[in-house]
């Protein structure tokens, strides 16, 4: 049995994962440091301290606090003062969970898990999950937080018909069938699964996360089990609803964090209903973690999300109208923003992205004609198709030669890279892409120089686009050239991004221009689901990922040996019990991706501007920008953040 | 009189039926519906999207039913319950998610109207009555100019002096800070601070056309016998001017009351939602976009309804100002 206790402990876990991104900061501080023996209270409660509205600090806290540890770069602060991002919509409140990235376990800087809201958790066998709870931890209206509210969700939500038709939530459930779910004590949960469960940790860690708790306090007055009918039903026509249950997926949307009344577990709470223009966000009183000096976190008081149109968002940042802001702001507004500086007060920073590929050809080996999917299915045409992309030139002309060249894979800093694996049939070669053009007996030309396909017509490659950025006109338009010295026209097709997706899946695109692998920055014990047909808005082979998401219901079975052969392998990741297994099956999926070229990566790593103010302190200004793992700001504790005084 | 009122009315609730048939037709017309349209911009930022809690929403809201069986629905909540259906991305019951916008647009709206009026009504007169002047050349120059300058380019230039000169936030209709703030003196201060931009960016070109339209009305009145007949008569210049060319001037613009009306709401939507301003406009666009189709089928059935009265309104004023229209015509045949 493997057993985690506290941060400290948790480095002996085998389960454990080891990577160590090359930040430049030396990766977190891990020096154990002991609980502090006094706490401080943010100066923002004093009134209601003394008033009695608010019991003391102490009581306030877990019987246990979480204690932060600083990285190199940060440092202790002081309470007070108001943060102010900028959003592009008012559906993006949700960032506040994003941000806050309070979990029950949680990524640390270097992407290994450990316990957050838990005070400690244990993994037995892959397959059974312990999670202690802080005693005396609190929700943001001081009710307890125990293990009831697992228990609620558990029975009342994830098993209700009615909330749930669909049942229990994907990662609960391992090979369709449920876990055994216990209640060991007031502060102990446990989940026991007849087979390894590797969704389980990362998903309750994800940017995302699964929430397998809810506060039953509150939402048992939304439900017809405990509820009062005569009220509940006066509520739901209140609200113009249905049925109880639409009221109560209203109310219970932790997630989304648009319903002031829904206590939380975040460092700041929503106080502001919708719909709104700005939402503000005051510290939650409970919040459970505190600095080495006793201080309780967040150190901010506020936080201000203002909606604005994400066109002007950069406008405004150079105007000095946020605090901290990386949405919404792309890598060719960043001598914009550089500009802006002086008159804005803040700092432009550029933070790695850890996409496998910024964007990437998908050649759709779903394609109706069939000569096309002949062609596409042969791996050697793939391979000359990718030789042929000068991505060199690519990065040099519209990225000031910042970004990564190479294949659709993960990146340096991952524990999976491995460089011939990124470089496989990425280099530019114009005449060995010809020679594999020619030995699949391509030979035949028309009189402006273009190869002809089997039954005569010209080789013209349609690449079809979402319409969205002109910088994949631009791309496409260095690919064009490059691909022309093979004997092969290319097209451009800029269209929308619904009709996009429905005429990949038909079979009408032959292929398509979208970002990478999210999986940038992978650990063996993140998903490989992205490699294998999964899921039908993977543009190479949608109709296959169909096949697997539905079920067998729709779509085709994979007919590509080497698509057959991913799956087989992400089916083995799934049931396989230790990390060595893992990461070798990750390895394999990714060497026959570089090998197969199933997708064509063109440039990966494009740096995210990120805008700090001037008085914002704590904000690394090395850092990654990811969604999952690392929730964007989330995996560096916005907590933690503070203002310094000043003008 | 009261046929005509009558007759008028009647027609009204067939033609509002059509429009939504219409309206709820074209928006289901792209592919796809709200929550694949949520899918693929989450993804388009890189996040992951729950697919049994879509399949979920889908079957919730009714979108995997057939259009036929969706518009009836909707007629029936708006007939029966006077629900207008719920709005997918608000989270919000239509009615609910339509509140400040209205306000802010209409006064946005009416100060435009007003703006546009003030300005091209004296110069519309004086380049009428001094016809070819180098003051009407130049009046007239001014105009097509405003005609001519892309509304948004205005938009952009404007906000960034007005940002970089008088300290004017960004965008937005207020300074932040009295965002979602009761109302309060200061709080009509920062509008009016923040008015003046939208309203010459959306005025500019409506005030070249006023300008354009009065100065050709007039000047056909002013070529009319009875006008001559006048002066020989003894009526001083101005006198005239007002109480009969000018009057007979101003009927298309009271005709035009019909399409002022769904102005109000509609107010200049590229305009607000380059400068991010708080009004229907851009709530309809994104609705449009995110397919959000109760929202957009509520706001687009308001400015049809807001059209067909403003057309009944402009019909009853005409007919009451313009002694040569009858109402009669039809019965005659």
């Amino acid at each position: 049995m493997m057993t985690a206790v506290g941060r400290r402990g948790w480095n002996l876990s085998s389960i454990a994962l080891s990577l160590v991104l090359a930040l430049g900061t030396g990766g977190a501080a891990r020096a154990g440091e002991a609980t502090p023996k006094t706490y401080i209270s943010p100066y923002y409660f004093g009134h209601s301290e003394l008033s009695g509205t608010l019991p003391e600090v102490g009581q306030r806290l877990p019987k246990i606090p979480a204690v932060v540890r600083f990285a190199a770069d940060q440092s202790p602060g002081r309470h007070g003062g108001t943060m102010r991002l900028l959003v592009g919509r008012e559906r993006d409140t949700r960032l506040m969970v994003v941000y806050g990235y309070a979990r029950l376990v949680r990524y640390d800087r270097n992407y290994q898990l450990v316990p957050d809201l838990l005070e400690k958790f244990e993994v037995e066998e892959g397959r059974i999950f312990t999670l202690h709870l802080r005693p005396g931890h609190r929700w943001s209206d001081g009710r307890p937080f125990t293990a009831q509210d697992f228990k609620y969700y558990w029975q009342d939500v994830a098993l209700n018909p009615e909330l749930s038709p669909g049942g229990p939530p994907r990662v609960l459930m391992v090979d369709g069938r449920k876990p055994v779910f216990e209640v060991l004590s007031e502060t102990v949960v446990r989940y026991t699964w007849q087979k390894p469960n590797p969704h389980f940790l990362p998903a309750l860690a994800g940017a995302s996360p699964k929430f397998i708790y809810r506060p039953a306090h509150y939402l048992k007055r939304f439900h017809i089990k405990y509820a009062d009918p005569a009220r509940l039903k006066r509520a739901t026509a209140k609200q113009r609803l249905h049925n109880w249950s639409a009221l109560h997926s209203l109310k219970d949307n932790l997630y989304r964090f648009d319903n002031p009344d829904l206590p939380t577990l975040h460092p700041w709470r929503n106080t502001t209903r919708g719909p709104a223009q700005r939402f503000v966000f005051l510290r939650n009183p409970y919040y459970h973690r505190v600095d080495p000096d006793g201080r309780q976190l967040p150190y901010i008081d506020r936080v201000i999300l203002r909606v604005s149109s994400p066109s002007l968002i950069a406008a405004k940042t150079s105007g000095g109208e946020t605090d901290l802001q990386a949405r919404s702001l792309a890598f060719n507004q960043y001598t914009f923003l550089k500009m802006g500086e002086k008159r804005g007060r803040y700092k432009v920073h550029l933070w790695r992205t850890a996409r496998g590929a910024h964007l990437a050809l998908y050649p759709n080996l779903n394609v109706a004609d069939p000569v096309w999917r002949g062609l596409f299915w042969n791996a050697q045409f793939r391979r000359a198709l990718s030789l042929g992309i000068d991505r060199h030139e690519i990065n040099q002309v519209l990225y000031y030669g910042l970004g990564t060249e190479g294949n659709n894979s993960v990146l340096p800093g991952s524990a999976l890279y491995d460089p011939s694996v990124r470089y496989r049939w990425a280099r530019y070669d114009v005449k060995k892409a010809n020679e594999l053009l020619d030995g699949l007996g391509l030979t035949e030309r028309n009189d402006r120089g273009l190869r002809l396909l089997p039954n005569g017509r010209p080789m013209e490659i349609i690449i079809e686009s979402s319409g969205e950025h002109t910088e994949q006109t631009d791309i496409l338009e260095l690919v064009h050239d490059s691909w022309l010295k093979l004997g092969i026209k290319m097209f451009s097709r800029p269209s929308q991004r619904e009709i996009l997706r429905k005429r990949v899946l038909s079979g009408q695109a032959m292929m398509a221009i979208w970002g990478g692998l999210t999986a940038g920055i992978a650990t063996p014990d993140v998903s490989p689901a992205e490699l294998a047909p999964t899921n039908p808005y993977q543009f190479h082979w949608p109709r296959w990922g169909l096949w697997f998401s539905s079920l067998g219901k729709q779509g085709t079975p994979p007919a590509l040996p080497a698509a057959r052969r991913l799956l087989t392998l992400y089916r083995n990741w799934e049931t396989a019990t230790s990390q060595d297994q893992r990461a070798r099956i990750w390895r394999r999926m990714l060497e026959l991706h570089a090998d197969q070229v199933l997708t064509l990566g063109l440039i990966a790593a494009i740096p995210q501007p990120v805008v700090i103010g001037a008085t914002l302190r704590n904000v690394p200004e090395v850092a990654v920008y990811h969604w999952n793992p690392g929730a964007y700001f989330g995996i560096y504790s916005p907590d933690t953040f503070w203002i310094a005084r000043g003008k | 009189m009261f046929y005509f009122f009558l007759r008028r009315l009647s027609v009204m609730v067939p033609t509002l039926l059509v429009i939504s048939i219409l309206i709820f037709v074209i928006i289901q017309l792209p592919p796809g519906d709200y929550l694949s349209t949520l899918i693929s911009e989450l993804q388009a930022q890189g996040e992951d999207v729950d697919q049994e809690k879509l399949n979920f929403l889908r079957q919730r809201y009714g979108l995997d039913r057939p259009v036929v069986e969706q518009y009836a629905l909707w007629m029936k909540g708006i007939f029966m319950y006077g629900d207008f259906g719920y709005s997918f991305e608000h989270n919000l019951p239509v009615v609910d998610v339509v509140g400040d916008q209205v306000f802010l647009s209409i006064i946005i709206a009416f100060t435009t109207i007003l703006f546009t009026w003030i300005v091209s009504f004296p110069i519309g007169v004086y380049s009428a009555t001094h016809q070819y002047s180098a003051a009407d050349h130049t009046l007239t120059f001014i105009g097509f100019l405003g005609l001519a300058t892309p509304n948004f380019l205005l938009a952009l230039i404007l906000m960034y002096l007005a940002n970089v000169y008088f300290g004017i936030s960004i965008g937005g209709l207020m300074e932040p800070h009295f965002l979602d703030q009761p109302w309060s003196w200061d709080k009509a201060v920062s509008i009016a601070e923040h008015l003046w931009v939208p309203v010459i960016v959306i005025g500019t070109a409506g005030t070249a056309t006023l300008i354009r339209r009065l100065r050709a009305n007039l000047l056909d009145e002013l070529q009319k016998p009875y006008v001559n007949t006048a002066r020989a008569k003894g009526l001083s210049e101005t006198r005239l001017l007002l109480k009969y060319p000018m009057r007979v001037a101003l009927n298309p613009f009271i005709a035009d009351i019909g399409n002022l009306l769904p102005q109000l709401l509609s107010s200049a939507a590229i305009v607000s939602v380059v400068l991010s301003l708080p009004t229907t406009g851009p709530l309809l666009l994104r609705a449009l976009q995110s397919q959000d189709m109760y929202l957009a089928g509520f706001l687009l059935m308001c400015l049809s309804l807001l059209t067909v009265i403003g057309m009944f309104l402009s019909d009853l004023a005409l007919a009451a100002l313009d002694p040569r229209i009858r109402l009669t015509g039809i019965r005659q045949k």
